[in-house]
């Protein structure tokens, strides 16, 4: 116990007693050799002194007992008839009355003043105990830190132990013997204070911080400072002082968090991009020359032009498989930001035809939504990108001219999306296979392809948190069925006609 | 041939691609000033101030947007970009900066000469809008604020009015979400995206002969919208 104790407390009730009246007896052995050369009311002061500094230092209970026996002394040793409890004078008995009250308020007033500033005294000590406390949390860098400012606290101030269980941390190793876990649970759960009546002295508190309940702080406290008067406002003020540091500390941590993630996403696009335009140009170059050379004047011989249309085509495809790689190092490496918004599902199914309307050439394609389609939630690049792979997919390994169909149908929670065709279909029993990057089918041999346009379906309909999987289409095919989540649609105002 | 030649300044700065779409200009009977970097298309658009600019986006020395914004301070004429980026905010502020058109790399010959010339064609039309017009099967007379198609009035709310007045006044250029928000909503349309799809739609179903896959009010995805005759 550090903290210096005040001599009231380092003896026990009997002995403060036995020490006041010792005082008093000291006084009148000292004064008695006077008596008879000073006037009896200044004899009375030396007792009203000592009866001050016994209160003073001792204590009420010691003061009230020297208070009285220094009316007893006083009688026995100074009023004549001296040596006796008899008063020869009657006078003298408004005298003990007198003393006696002044006494008895005097030592009343002094212990109070001294309990007074010893509450002074140690609520200061306090204060500057959790002010120190404060700084140390705030300048705390990780939970560790926080732990050990609050259990240096407790065993300092209060002579106690400590533990701090944060949320979001692992439950420290070693287990102590009078932790709860229940307890700390329930504190954690209920946000109150709690002292469970099996295990006297323990405390468990929740760590609740402004902006949530971030733990759970954990004390056992000696017998002498939980019963306190003012421990618990204490103890709260030392769990808040905890719980916001914790919680400081969570933001810091995701502060940085979002600034690395921020960082990586920056430079990973700007990689892509450069690598993008590095590839793109010579494919730019390509293509056009090999197109400028059907401008040519004198026009070239039909061998040369044929030779400039292929030059054309492979370039051009080229720029599709360097656009697919592309797709899919930028779905995969890393988390997919989607930029969705509620939208129409036919307006990305219009502009998927009419960017694939080369590749569907000769295809004829029925088109079948339900007239009360929801909006739906979801990024149209990227939604696009999807249709396109799969409207691409089913011109290239469908037989010419036979029919492709993009349908939608709502069930439940979900908008599902169907293309199909009329070419070989899917293995049986390939359970997703095909949604594997790199994967192609065994009929796909003599198709050109990369084996990514599904791989790039999947990323970008699991990034809108749906499904994607085959189907074979009765009266034979192969369909892609993928299905949106239907949400909350926003409340629409529009004007009437 | 006593028709005035259209000065195209063509801005790019890989030496291969000005050839070919040189090439392709000249085909288009258009007289073309090359320049490879900003410095010197800001040069160029300065002493012979062209009709048509067709600007890179990833110059050595500056961003294609710049020269696009500095020279919207002068000329109104059309731009198209060619952008080797397939990022959607790119061409959302190429647009922004003043932009008519884009054409994404890699490009074909036909395309190039087809958009370019759409822009020089629309450019004497872009200075006062004919009141009457015609796309497919509809005729819209804007001085009776009348809209048929097949001959049979069709009624368009306000909204859906105002938003195919703007559309049929940049015919051939892409107009980006965020303008035709704020021309058809005021500032306070940023929110209203999902209300710009559903009014476009509304047009499909009442002008389109196939809503599912229009011909004159097409969807760049990403960006906006494109209204072709």
């Amino acid at each position: 116990m550090p903290i210096a104790k005040p001599a009231a407390e380092r003896f026990n009730r009997p002995q403060r007693m036995v020490l006041g009246a010792l005082a008093c007896a000291a006084t009148a052995l000292i004064a008695a050799p006077l008596s008879g050369t000073l006037d009896l009311a200044n004899m009375v002061m030396p007792f009203l002194l000592t009866v001050l500094l016994v209160a003073v230092g001792l204590g009420r209970e010691a003061g009230i007992v020297a208070a009285v026996l220094a009316v007893v002394l006083f009688d026995v040793f100074f009023v004549p008839p001296r040596f006796s409890l008899a008063v020869s004078n009657l006078q003298y008995l408004i005298t003990f009355a007198v003393m006696l009250a002044t006494a008895l308020l005097t030592a009343h007033l002094a212990a109070g003043l001294k309990r007074q500033a010893e509450v002074a005294g140690a609520r200061e000590r306090r204060s500057r105990a959790l002010y120190e406390v404060a700084r140390r949390l705030a300048g705390a860098l990780a939970p560790g830190q926080v732990d050990e400012a609050v259990r240096a606290f407790v065993a300092d101030e209060l002579g106690g132990e400590s533990r701090l269980r944060v949320d979001a941390l692992p439950a420290p190793g070693a287990a102590l013997a009078w932790f709860d876990e229940a307890a700390a649970a329930r504190a954690r759960e209920t946000g109150q204070t709690l002292r469970p009546p099996a295990a006297p002295g323990t405390v468990y508190l929740p760590l609740a911080a402004p902006m949530a309940v971030r733990g759970v702080l954990a004390l056992r406290l000696p017998p002498f400072a939980a019963g306190h008067d003012d421990e618990p406002a204490l103890l709260e003020a030392l769990a808040s002082l905890a719980a916001i540091a914790i919680e400081r500390l969570h933001y810091v941590e995701v502060a940085q968090r979002s600034e690395l993630e921020t960082a990586t996403e920056r430079l990973r696009s700007s990689v892509l991009s450069a690598l993008s335009h590095d590839l793109r140009t010579p494919l730019t170059v390509l293509v056009g020359l090999a197109d400028s050379l059907t401008l040519v004047k004198p026009p070239l011989p039909a061998p040369a032009l044929e030779t400039a249309a292929a030059l054309r085509d492979q370039a051009a495809r080229l720029a599709e498989r360097v656009t697919k790689l592309l797709d899919m190092a930028r779905l995969s490496a890393g988390p997919i930001r989607l930029r969705k918004e509620w939208q129409p599902l036919e307006e990305v199914v219009g502009s998927s035809l009419k960017l694939l309307q080369d590749a569907l050439a000769g295809h004829p394609v029925r088109v079948e939504l339900p007239a009360q389609l929801p909006l739906l939630a979801f990024d149209a690049v990227l939604i696009e990108r999807v249709l396109c792979n799969l409207l691409d997919n089913a011109a290239k390994y469908s037989p010419p001219a036979s029919g492709i169909a993009i349908t939608a149908a709502i069930a439940d929670g979900t908008v599902e999306v169907a293309v199909c065709d009329r070419g070989p279909g899917f293995p049986p029993g390939d359970d997703g296979h095909v949604f594997g990057m790199f994967v192609r089918g065994p009929l796909a041999a003599n198709t050109p392809g990369t084996g990514l346009g599904l791989a790039i379906c999947r990323a970008i309909v699991d990034a809108h948190g749906g499904t994607i999987r085959t189907e074979t289409r009765s009266g034979g095919g192969a369909c892609v069925v993928f299905g949106l989540p239907r949400g909350e649609p926003p409340r629409l105002e529009l004007e009437v006609s | 041939m006593n028709e005035p030649v259209p000065r195209v300044l063509l801005v790019e700065d890989e030496a291969q691609i000005r050839r070919f779409v040189r090439l392709a200009l000249e085909e288009e009977g258009c007289a073309v000033l090359e320049a490879g970097t900003l410095a010197a298309a800001l040069a160029g658009a300065a002493s012979a101030p062209p009709e048509l600019a067709i600007v890179d986006l990833g110059l050595p020395d500056g961003s294609g947007v710049d020269f696009i914004r500095r020279l919207r301070g002068w000329s109104q004429a059309p731009v198209l970009v060619l952008s080797a980026r397939t990022e959607e905010h790119d061409k959302i502020n190429a647009l922004d900066a003043g932009a008519d058109d884009y054409l994404t790399k890699p490009f074909g010959v036909g395309e190039l000469r087809a958009r370019v010339r759409a822009l020089l064609r629309r450019q004497p039309a872009a200075a006062a809008q004919p009141p009457q017009l015609a796309f497919g099967r509809v005729k819209v007379d804007l001085t009776q604020r009348r809209v048929e198609r097949d001959g049979e009035p069709v009624h368009l709310t306000p909204t859906e009015y105002r938003l195919l007045v703007i559309l049929l006044g940049h015919p051939g250029q892409v107009l980006t979400q965020r303008r035709l928000l704020r021309e058809v909503w005021g500032a306070s349309g940023g929110d209203n995206s999902h209300y710009l799809r559903i009014y476009i739609s509304h047009l499909r179903q009442k002008l389109e002969d196939d809503p599912a896959q229009p011909r004159h009010i097409l969807t760049e995805t990403g960006v906006g919208y494109r209204f072709v005759t």
